[in-house]
């Protein structure tokens, strides 16, 4: 019997052939991705936005923050837009300048979280027997540990310890949740007839975990990674706020520590409150969207279905 | 009337980012009472959604685009949730393809059949049990199984519970979506015994749709063979096997390797089912038909009369294919 | 055993232990299995869901080790094999091809991802360029256009997801490829091009192939050998038009009434049976299949049956039809 030959087009969009490797391939589907819907549009540009303000800030805002040469109390003029603090500071320079603190915490606490609970969660699921139960109780005994008393409890021995100590506190009570999430998704994986083929076909378990395993779960790393980054920064502020961080750092929540100080709402300044508060929500919604974004990008299921105008003719 | 089911030009749409993609391209049939008629295609065909469009379960990006549900004398397109309850498994059920998918894993049997029958009235407790044993007997399980698990059956005796389900009612039509594909052979005949016994003592109508055509070529009456979501055949079971018109099913009977007779070299049909989102133009099958011409690639057949059953195909139309030889050996029903 | 098997099997049996980590229950998988796969051969397993087959299989893989009995491969003991370079060696000459074409191909990476990695670990000596060329080679063999590499998985029907799956096993120039149903999730009409294709390596390429799957139609289109399996163990064996044409186990006698043929008349037999197969667990000795059976005598509720040859190259483990086989020929010699 002869062998038949090629079989005619796949069903499915035809692609063109390209010799870039896999990764970039990944990267442009993103952004084709992000451009097609309206969520990932939208946080995208307030993300990208508040990373610029981050990394330039002197080109924004160009006060010291932390000067207090300044009158006390103005309100918002074209010199200072947001008017001054009760200590004489330019609002608005801080807003500017406290958003490097703000990124720095998000994106750290963001990576090394997530980092942590792809190394326990898919080696623990991957590996199996005794390094799962002792792993898993690991991660179960940090989970079941109420997370934001814990947080006050370990701040306040360090007695207000500056950004990195904000950051190291926050990954490790945060990562066990992610953990456990990575490895369940991990375990439905093990069985998938493609990690068989690698391991038949002689490949070592590092290399499987790694370079089989983990890029299939992508779109749940970066779920994860999207989610800890926010919650970082809720937790960071709340802490900085209830007087757990630096006072002197110049942050959001340190801003809120100090209106609240200084009754901001109930004198009459209440922009000192509501700005960075107001930064806060809106960074938050952005990590937020994406995360929505990311689910309906990788979930065609989830997709908001929206009629086309234009019908195919059969 | 002893017409249960009239479907007339129904179309489903898939809405879809560049425009909507026809899933089911006009498909009309009728259906007697206790008829059993057979729905054959391969992925891709639309068959299933053709079952999901009649059984009114398409939920969004899907959606009847054209056409009518006549069931029982009532359009049941366009019918709310609400009053399409009144018909759901008193006059209409369905099986499914995977018992483990439709069954809920956490409920006992007995529990499910429970919840059916109180979502149609107020039975009393006695009513509900006697019920229950009487379908489970029907299907061939001891009714000491309503206490088990989904988990706990073997994978015959979850479809038979899900038959026993769809029979609570004694409905007049049970549609079935591949209720037997999960099943090894000798389960599968007799789930098929069992459900044509069925059938013939309660006589209500069956629409059963299937990617083997020799799995149902013995107990449907009529048989829709479908492609690329058009039907290319429709007729009577024995004649559409023992004279296939349409290349599409020439190409699928002869794509059985049989156990008896000789051993002879198959093609199958190269190729696979095309993108409905962007079908080919002309005739849907000619990119894999071995008879195509070059007037197969212009122009778009409809479904014609010839030898009692319908088929689209141009050449078999004006004449210039030759009819299928009867199959040697072929048996009356 | 001959020296010219490719691979012999020798009372393989593995186990399964069940329930909580205090049980000790046993779920017998394959029990006390023995046969041989030969050069150029395509040898078919069949049975149902339970049957052992897919664990045998696995076993020959070494995804699983045996709990007891051995293998030879090339004359030589498998479970000899220790040093990482025998294990590749040996996952070379007996790669697996998979079921589900949708599960068995990594989605994040190109098609060419597990051919390329084939090579790399079993041709070592092979430069990049050279492994290009070689995934292209085998591609061509399978089918698929050299044009395929660069597609992703998604793009490709699952007739041509297999097709890669096999490109991937020839990359490593295998003796004996393990196909665990690798047609049963697909179309009918796209069957018969997979089918062609195996046995067009074993013609051309002189790979054979241990095919199992539950369809007995298709396995008589491939294959050369039959072994029939029941409840962990071979209930009949041997070249498949002989099997197919005088079956002696009562088992294949339902199977082969069970498999629909449009062409023939309905058969009452396997309307009776409701193919319930057993879940092996601490077995007693008998016949596993003396409770479907239309023909179990006494004996067969306490003896296991063994393979017996029952006609020349066929054997079948069955009490009733070695009883016939040592009466037939008394009876040739009366008359």
């Amino acid at each position: 019997m002869s062998i038949p030959l090629s079989l005619g087009q796949p069903a499915g969009e035809p692609r063109r052939q390209s010799t870039f490797p896999a990764a970039s391939h990944a990267l442009a589907r993103m952004g084709r991705a992000v451009r097609s819907n309206r969520k990932a549009t939208v946080g995208t540009v307030l993300l990208v936005f508040f990373i610029l303000v981050a990394v330039f800030p002197g080109v924004i805002a160009h006060d010291n923050p932390s000067l207090d040469a300044y009158k006390p109390h103005l309100g918002p003029s074209t010199a200072h837009l947001l008017g001054t603090t009760a200590y004489g500071q330019d609002m608005f320079a801080q807003l500017v300048w406290g958003t490097r603190n703000v990124m720095i915490i998000a994106f750290t606490v963001g990576l090394a979280t997530t980092g942590i609970a792809v190394l326990v969660g898919v080696a623990a699921a991957y590996l199996g027997g005794l390094w799962d139960s002792s792993l898993g109780v690991l991660t179960d005994v940090l989970l079941v540990i109420p997370l934001f008393p814990l947080l006050i409890v370990i701040a306040a021995y360090a007695h207000g310890g500056g950004t990195l100590l904000l950051i190291v506190v926050i990954t490790v009570t945060s990562w066990s949740y992610t953990a456990r999430q990575l490895r369940a998704q991990a375990l439905t994986l093990r069985s998938r007839d493609f990690l068989q083929a690698a391991r038949v076909r002689g490949e070592r378990r590092l290399y499987i975990i790694v370079m089989e395993v983990i890029p299939t779960m992508t779109s749940l790393i970066v779920a994860s990674f999207l989610t800890n980054a926010l919650y970082a920064i809720l937790f960071a502020s709340s802490l900085q706020f209830i007087g757990l961080g630096d006072p002197d750092t110049v942050s959001w929540g340190t801003m809120l520590y100090w209106a609240q100080n200084n009754a901001a709402l109930q004198t009459g300044q209440a922009l000192w409150a509501i700005a960075p508060g107001a930064c806060i929500a809106v960074l938050g919604a952005a990590f937020a969207l994406l995360n929505y974004a990311f689910d309906e990008i990788g979930n065609p299921a989830l997709r908001p279905v929206r009629r086309s105008k234009r019908v195919r003719s059969a | 009337m002893s017409e249960v089911l009239e479907v007339s030009g129904l179309s489903v749409d898939y809405a879809a980012d560049r425009g909507d993609v026809r899933a089911v391209d006009d498909v009309s049939f009728t259906l007697d009472r206790g008829e059993f008629l057979g729905i054959v295609g391969e992925s891709g065909c639309g068959k299933s959604t053709l079952l999901f469009a009649v059984a009114q379960l398409l939920s969004a990006p899907a959606r009847i685009a054209a056409g009518s549900v006549t069931f029982q004398g009532t359009n049941l397109v366009g019918l709310t949730d609400k009053q399409l309850s009144a018909v759901r498994w008193r006059d209409m059920s369905v099986v499914m393809q995977s018992a483990m998918n439709a069954l809920n894993p956490v409920k006992s049997i007995g529990a499910q059949f429970t919840d059916a029958m109180r979502a149609h009235g107020k039975p009393s407790r006695d009513e509900i049990a006697a019920r229950s044993a009487e379908v489970m007997r029907m299907v061939g399980i001891d009714p000491v199984h309503l206490g088990s698990y989904p988990h706990q059956l073997s994978g015959g005796m979850r479809q038979r519970s899900m038959i026993a389900m769809a029979m609570l009612f004694t409905p007049d039509l049970v549609i079935m979506d591949e209720p037997t594909s999960a099943l090894d052979v000798v389960a599968q005949r007799s789930l098929m015994a069992q459900i044509k016994e069925l059938q013939l003592s309660f006589g209500f109508a069956v629409i059963f749709v299937t990617h083997d055509m020799s799995l149902i070529s013995h107990f449907s009456d009529r048989l829709m063979v479908m492609y690329a979501g058009q039907v290319d055949e429709f007729g009577p079971t024995r004649t559409v096997f023992d004279r296939p018109q349409h290349p599409y099913t020439r190409g699928l009977l002869e794509a059985f390797p049989s156990i008896r007779g000789p051993k002879v070299p198959l093609k199958g049909i190269p190729g696979s089912p095309p993108d409905l989102a962007a079908p080919p133009a002309g005739c849907r099958f000619h990119p894999r038909c071995p008879y195509a011409v070059d007037r197969c690639a212009r122009v778009e057949p409809d479904l014609f009369e010839l030898d009692e059953a319908l088929v689209r195909c141009l050449r078999r139309e004006d004449g210039s294919l030759p009819a299928p030889a009867g199959q040697d050996g072929s048996m009356r029903r | 055993m001959t020296s010219t098997e490719l691979l012999r099997a020798e009372h393989l049996t593995r186990h399964f232990k069940i329930g909580g980590v205090l049980s000790r229950r046993t779920l017998h998988a394959v029990d006390d299995v023995s046969f041989g796969i030969g050069d150029r051969e395509i040898v078919a397993l069949a049975g149902e869901s339970g049957s052992g087959k897919s664990t045998i299989a696995r076993v020959l893989a070494r995804i699983y080790a045996p709990t007891s009995g051995e293998i030879y491969f090339e004359g030589k003991p498998v479970s000899a094999i220790r040093s990482r370079r025998d294990r590749l060696r040996y996952s070379g000459l007996v790669p697996m091809v998979f079921q589900d074409p949708f599960g068995s191909i990594n989605p994040v990476f190109r098609v060419q991802h597990g051919v390329l990695r084939s090579l790399k670990l079993h041709r070592p000596e092979l430069s990049a360029g050279q492994r290009r060329e070689e995934a292209e080679r085998v591609f061509e063999v399978v089918g698929l256009g050299a044009d395929m590499l660069e597609r992703f998985p998604h793009e490709l029907s699952g007739g041509q997801r297999q097709r890669v799956g096999f490109a991937q096993a020839l990359a490593m120039r295998p003796r004996l490829i393990l196909a665990d149903e690798p047609v049963s999730m697909l179309d009918v009409s796209i069957r018969i091009g997979l089918l062609n294709l195996m046995a067009g390596l074993r013609d051309a390429q002189g790979v054979s192939i241990l095919y199992i799957t539950h369809d007995i139609a298709s396995a008589r289109y491939v294959a050369d050998r039959l072994i029939v399996m029941y409840a962990g163990q071979i209930a009949e064996e041997g070249p498949i038009e002989e099997v197919l044409a005088h079956p002696k186990h009562p088992y294949t006698q339902l199977l082969l009434s069970a498999v629909p043929d449009p062409r023939a008349a309905l058969s009452v037999a396997a309307e009776t049976d409701r193919g319930e197969p057993p879940k092996v667990i601490d077995p007693a000795p008998g016949c596993r299949f003396r409770w479907r059976c239309p023909l179990a005598i006494d004996v067969c509720a306490q003896v296991t049956p063994v393979l017996a040859e029952l006609a020349p190259d066929h054997q079948a483990a069955c009490h009733v039809a070695r009883a016939e086989a040592a009466a037939a020929p008394a009876e040739k010699v009366e008359q």
